[in-house]
């Protein structure tokens, strides 16, 4: 049976990042992940590059992470990063002095940030409440978590990791105290199979906390719940937040063709991690208050609603979860409980990854006696690679080459165009052709629409799949030589969709619902093919 | 300006409507905002599809519903008079009154149906296929038609399938567009000398089969391509619903449209009712956007705006208005109980509508408006998905209301 | 782009297509990327970057026939001709320029009209214009006429506006003045004839429809402002200003705000076309029409692009059709191709020729003495393709008035 030095549980941006790390220093690496890379709460949340401005004040060691971080990210991620700058903005209502306490501690932890004229601002940023008192401009941006967490999985099978998605962990295989690989059932063939290896990490977000309980270990974590609406074009083109202690809904994220507004926060019962749902009043909250940031909001539509769960990771010494750890947490369960070869590797944020993913890989080289040192922060990630100057001039013409080029960096050149059939677009919305997706389907490990969609936004549009959805079931058919299969997964794709609407469904989302359910239900008859839950 | 009645909305309920006055002598206005639902049409009209007998199935519509205001003895004379009325504005459709047959979908399930234009596929109402093999074709590269999903759906009905691409010359300059290769466009091209070319490469493929099947393509502006197209293929071909935008559908709309004005009425398109005049319970007039000032009078008026898509209804974070006169509404309070969580349950919000009397008239605040009456998708106390009931209320409101109106 | 509102109607669009099918453009020239894309998707993209700006968004003609179409009331057109104006990189060419500029091409030409129409009809001069100015060798320049009517106007016709107590006012564009001085006449006929003074504006330019669809933005400006200027003062008098070219009209009425961000509201109600005025007066008791009993012919009407938009048919169709001796026949509304300058330009010959197809084959087959359109160009475009005799419904009418009986039952 094939051993592995490490196998990595999650299919996160931390799953992916370690992996990446892992493979890179040569580990025989493998990533398993219960559904799609992203599936859990990378792919919910405001796809902020964080300068770290946000927690200067209360936490300088979070916010000294965060200006490091989102400084590397700029150079090894630049096809994900958006360089947008982003704006803390001080309203009538909000208190002008504590403007330059944000100053000093955001100067302290390293975080270049200037105080702007109200005027500057709106001309900086149109979209901006005018009545706004204070601006400061620091260096926030944009990242797509999609794209960066493909990069690294796709880097880390460049450097011979090897990827299962559709497989759950279902025990920890164990010979003595010792951890020495996975049992796991693949969700498409409901086959078990055992893996082994001589490391298990842990990198489940909050499902890490029922990973480690499969190995016999206690990690305190407490579901916060964070909802998000995303509105239908980019009202903004600079992050904006609100200059205050963190709160509601204060940050205004513009991302690709999109802006969201978010977050709320709530605690939330373990048992409904991977069932949440938006409240009416979440909506009304996130409306309110982002209005507030960009009056515009509330005439602007809303795609969509969702909610994002993050891990809090109680300390160690307090099980109740009041003393929450905000910084990353890496435990070495041999030393903590007795459990060699499992480590877990949590807390943290999107931001910080890599970091996160360098310490549990440096943990585990001193375990396996690797002495290899972390290059991740300074080898780019593939479609992010330096150019030569000539080459990025290149640019395509036409929505669908445009629109990759900004997906897939500089890898997109990969993207096989072997006539005008594969310039034709699946995605009207985002621009997604024929080509894209068959480079998803083959190079990206898309086994289905809703990875498709990860992959490159396919269905992330106004239309929110009305008009791709079937056509991409139909390349996806032509792959997969299984036209059922592909008519069920639309089924799913689409009743995917609607959980996401319904929560916002009114005005013109709602007449778009109801549009696309007269084609998909009346004219095609999809209804027939839907997939009971559970 | 003034009109004997005037119907807001032009889709398949607004001509229905106008057609069945026009003919009977009345003076008839249509003001559409813009194309109508008919362009995404299936190819067939539902009655009521819940048991294969569509007036069996209607005996358990509850009190609110169109059909029930209607009346089922009603419903019954009135359906008997839709494949004439068809006929009459050059569409033919088969199907029989009192037996549902079945259609075969763009992913190739079978769904029922009331009455189905000539050139589409349909199945006889005991379900028994009436092929074992056919081709099936699509056009080379036109992603909104799926010959995989007709295949495995006639496999599971045990029908044995060829399937075969077509190219033409004809057609490769929209290739060269990213999203232009679109049923419409295709069925620009396939028009006059490209029929015959089209036959000849259908004939190629179609040799040793009982029936072609192909996307519905072909006849953007009349039927005469259509009838060329089969005159010219050596088996029986059939129509398959595309992905919107339906052709068929399209040419439908500009059929009964070109009926309507040949009948003498006036069809205005692209303007919206920005308001009316009302008196002692009456509209007297209503305003439009291109037209300003002018008032447009009619003794009689009938709302067929259509649903949420169309904009005869609008929604927004506190509730369902009616958006071109405020009418009332027959609406669900809490916003949370409009929708279910799985999109393929009964959906509440499509059963909202306007709020009539039995004789289809709306009202204002309460205050019943004497010759305004409501027809088609606008209404309410029905879900035209899950009873298979869309067209069947759209074509029997209208001409329910128009006897109505000749009545008085 | 400062002084306008940003245009958000792209976010009700809901995919549903309906546009494309009625683009014109799409149909018959795949370089073009139709009016969805290039519209509300090109939109959300152009937010994000506008190096997404695609300069094949020159190829719309601004026919605005997807706005007709559109369900959910997007200004697809709008959207289309702003990003252009806000984005487009390609400079104008000097034939650009010449086309765009009626109203300097018209002076000089009128002043020398025999030799100018020679001119440009001689080979040479089109293998020049053909080779050089890249203006399409099968294109004749409308005829310039020997007069202007703004000349023939103040000579023969201002005096005698002074008898009557209503008085319109007239916004005769260029081609009533320059090329066809006959169609201004002809008003000033039926308005005498029913009891109205004409008066013309205190100063008119070309309502600037060409130089905003070949990017001369800054010079339609000023033009827009002081035709604006002169139509306030019009209105002042109160005297509604008539048009006799459905573009002008919709040009002046809806371009001037949604594409130049000018303000017009206050004059917008006022600026109507002749049909509308003399229908709307017919209608409504105010005058009277009598027609020759002579006058027998078989008329179909053409509904022009903008004339669609405006929604304005129903107006010029009806007053031909209270013509007793007109058989009329209403011609589904399509375009004919070569919306304005459009269809001059070498590079846009034969799509405007394919566009034009359909149309041309409906009057081919519709056995008719003569078609009935209230656009300029589409009168070109139609005569040239199919040989059918094309007038405006103002003249149609002007030729069918029994003057003597029209002035006695408007006199009481």
């Amino acid at each position: 049976m094939k051993e592995y030095d490490v196998i990595i549980v999650g299919g996160g941006i931390t799953g992916a990042g370690t992996a990446r790390d892992c493979a890179m220093r040569g580990l025989k690496t493998l990533i398993i992940e219960r559904f799609d890379f992203t599936a859990g709460a990378t792919g919910r949340n405001h796809g902020l590059l964080h300068s770290g401005a946000r927690y200067a004040v209360t936490d300088q060691e979070s916010a000294e992470e965060c200006i490091r971080e989102n400084m590397i990210l700029r150079k090894i991620a630049r096809h994900c990063v958006e360089e947008t700058d982003g704006m803390f903005i001080t309203l009538p209502e909000d208190d002008l002095g504590f403007q330059s306490t944000f100053i000093d501690s955001c100067l302290k932890a390293g975080i270049r940030a200037e105080a702007i004229d109200p005027k500057e601002a709106i001309r900086l940023e149109p979209s901006v409440n005018k009545t706004l008192i204070g601006a400061v401009r620091v260096p926030d941006g944009a990242v797509d978590p999609f794209r960066l967490t493909i990069a690294n999985v796709y880097d880390a099978r460049l450097h011979g990791a090897e990827v299962l998605t559709y497989h759950e962990v279902t025990s920890i295989l164990k010979e003595g105290d010792a951890v020495v690989g996975v049992e796991v059932v693949d969700h498409h063939t409901k086959e078990k199979k055992s893996i082994r290896s001589r490391l298990v990490i842990n990198a489940g977000g909050i499902w890490g906390h029922h990973i480690a309980s499969l190995a016999g270990a206690t990690v305190n974590m407490f579901p916060a719940k964070g909802a998000l609406l995303i509105f239908g074009h980019r009202v903004n083109n600079m992050v904006i937040n609100r200059c205050r202690k963190p709160a509601d809904a204060d940050i205004l994220v513009p991302g690709d063709t999109i802006c969201l507004i978010g977050t709320t926060s709530s605690r939330l019962p373990y048992d409904q991690i991977d069932d949440m749902k938006v409240t009416p009043d979440e909506v009304d909250i996130l409306l309110r208050e982002g209005a507030k940031l960009a009056p515009e909001l509330a005439q602007t539509r809303i795609l969509r609603a969702y909610a994002g769960v993050r891990p809090l990771v109680a300390a160690d010494n307090d099980p109740s979860g009041r003393s929450i750890s905000r910084g990353i947490v890496c435990l070495d369960h041999e030393t903590r409980d007795g459990i060699p070869g499992f480590i877990t590797i949590t807390g943290g944020k999107l931001m910080t990854y890599r970091l996160m993913a360098e310490w549990a890989t440096d943990l585990a080289c001193r375990k396996l006696g690797v002495d290899k040192k972390c290059q991740t922060a300074e080898i780019c990630l593939p479609g992010s690679e330096e150019s030569e100057k000539k080459s990025e001039k290149t640019v395509r013409t036409g929505l669908g080459a445009k629109a990759a080029q900004g997906r897939h960096g500089t890898r997109s050149v990969n993207i096989t165009r072997n006539d005008k059939r594969d310039e034709s677009l699946v995605c009207e919305c985002e621009g997604v052709s024929v080509a894209e997706v068959n480079y998803a389907i083959e190079e990206l490990n898309a086994k289905n629409i809703i990875n498709l969609r990860r992959r490159t936004r396919l269905g992330m549009g106004t239309c929110q799949g009305e008009l791709c959805a079937c056509r991409a079931a139909g390349l996806l058919a032509k792959s997969n030589g299984c036209a059922r299969r592909s008519i069920e997964d639309l089924a799913s794709f689409m009743n995917e969709r609607w959980k996401g609407m319904f929560p916002v469904a009114w005005g013109d989302t709602l007449a778009e619902a109801q549009f696309t359910s007269w084609i998909y239900e009346g004219v095609c008859g999809l209804d027939a093919f839907e997939q009971k839950e559970g | 300006m003034k009109f004997d009645t005037i119907i807001i909305g032009g889709g398949l309920c607004g001509l229905t409507a106008g057609i069945e006055l026009s003919r009977k002598g009345q003076k008839c206005l249509i003001v559409s905002s813009g194309q109508s639902a008919l362009h995404f049409f299936s190819g067939s009209f539902e009655l009521c599809s819940s048991a294969e007998d569509p007036f069996q199935a209607m005996e358990s519509l509850g009190k609110g519903h169109p059909y029930s205001k209607i009346g089922l003895e009603n419903v019954r004379s009135l359906s008997s008079k839709v494949k004439p009325f068809f006929k009459e504005v050059g569409i033919s459709m088969k199907g029989i009154k009192d037996a549902n047959h079945w259609r075969i979908t763009p992913l190739g399930v079978l769904k029922r149906a009331w009455l189905t234009m000539d050139e589409y596929a349909t199945v006889p109402p005991e379900g028994r296929m009436p092929w074992k093999k056919v081709a099936l074709l699509n056009v080379d590269g036109f992603l909104d038609f799926h010959t995989s999903y007709i295949a495995a759906g006639l496999a599971e009905q045990g029908v044995e399938t060829v399937i075969k691409s077509i190219s033409m010359p004809e057609l490769d300059h929209l290739r060269n567009n990213p999203t232009e290769m679109r049923s419409t466009n295709i069925s620009k091209a396939l028009t006059g000398d490209a029929i015959g070319v089209l036959a000849a490469r259908i004939n190629e493929h179609a040799k040793d089969v009982d029936a072609v099947f192909m996307p519905a393509v072909v006849g953007l502006t009349g039927c005469s391509d259509v009838v060329r197209l089969k005159e010219k293929v050596d088996r029986p071909l059939n129509f398959i619903a595309t992905l919107p935008p339906s052709v068929p559908g399209i040419r439908m709309q500009l059929m009964l449209k070109r009926h309507f004005q040949k009948l003498g009425g006036t069809y205005m398109l692209g303007d919206s009712v920005t308001g009316g005049e009302f008196k002692d319970g009456k509209l007297v007039s209503i305003k439009t956007q291109n037209h300003g000032d002018v008032n447009f009078c009619a003794d009689n008026f009938i709302l067929a705006t259509g649903s949420f898509f169309s904009k005869g209804l609008s929604s927004d974070i506190d509730g369902v208005t009616e958006p071109v006169f405020g009418l009332d509404v027959d609406s669900i309070e809490e916003r949370s109980q409009w929708y279910k969580r799985n999109m393929f349950e009964a959906q509440p919000y499509m059963n909202i509508g306007i709020a009539t009397d039995n004789d289809f008239k709306v009202s204002r605040n309460g205050v019943t408006i004497d010759n305004l009456y409501a027809a088609g998708a606008v209404l309410g106390g029905f879900n035209a998905l899950k009873e298979g009931s869309g067209a069947g209320v759209s074509i029997l409101s209208a001409l329910h209301v128009s006897s109505l109106i000749l009545k008085d | 782009m400062s002084n306008k509102k940003q245009d958000t109607s792209f976010e009700q669009c809901m995919k549903c297509t309906v546009c494309t099918v009625y683009c014109p453009v799409v149909a018959v020239n795949p370089a073009y990327p139709g009016p969805k894309q290039a519209g509300p998707d090109g939109e959300r993209y152009r937010l994000k970057n506008p190096l997404f700006y695609d300069e094949a968004l020159d190829l719309c003609l601004n026919c605005k026939r997807c706005e007709v179409a559109c369900p959910s009331n997007v200004k697809i057109g709008d959207i289309i001709q702003n990003a252009r104006l806000a984005y487009g990189t390609h400079k104008p060419k000097l034939r650009d320029y010449i086309l765009a500029n009626t109203d300097i091409m018209g002076t000089l030409a009128t002043s020398m009209a025999p030799v100018v129409n020679f001119t440009l009809g001689l080979k040479p001069v089109k293998a020049v214009m053909d080779g050089v100015l890249e203006v399409d060798h099968h294109r004749t320049f409308p005829k310039y006429a020997g007069q202007k009517f703004e000349t023939w106007f103040k000579r023969y016709a201002l005096k005698k506006q002074e008898a009557y107590d209503r008085k319109v006012s007239y916004f005769h564009g260029c081609y009533a003045n320059y090329n066809y001085p006959k169609l201004a006449k002809d008003l000033v006929k039926i308005m005498n004839a029913v009891g109205y003074g004409v008066n013309l504006l205190e100063k008119e330019k070309c309502c600037g429809v060409a130089l905003i669809s070949n990017g001369f933005k800054d010079q339609a400006l000023k033009q827009a402002e002081l035709n604006l200027g002169s139509i306030r003062k019009a209105v002042a008098r109160g005297e509604q200003v008539l048009t006799t070219s459905s573009t002008c009209t919709f040009t002046m009425r809806d371009e001037y705000e949604h594409i130049l961000g000018l303000e017009n509201s206050d004059v917008r109600e006022n600026i109507n076309l002749a049909t509308k005025f003399i229908f709307e007066a017919v209608d409504s008791g105010q005058i009277k029409l009598v027609f020759k009993k002579d006058y027998t012919k078989r008329i179909a009407y053409h509904t022009p692009c903008h004339m669609e938009k405006l929604g304005w048919a129903i107006y010029s169709t009806s007053l031909v059709r209270m013509i007793p001796g007109v058989d009329f026949l209403m011609l589904d509304s399509q375009c004919c191709g070569i919306a304005g300058t459009y269809g001059f330009k070498k590079e846009h010959y034969n799509d405007s020729q394919k566009i034009g197809e359909g149309l041309f084959r409906q009057i081919a087959d519709s056995n008719v003495d003569m078609v009935a359109t209230d656009c300029e160009t589409c009168k070109w475009q139609i005569e040239m393709s199919t040989g059918v005799q094309v007038e405006n419904p103002i003249s149609i009418i002007a030729d069918a008035l029994d003057v003597e009986e029209t002035i006695k039952a408007n006199t009481k």
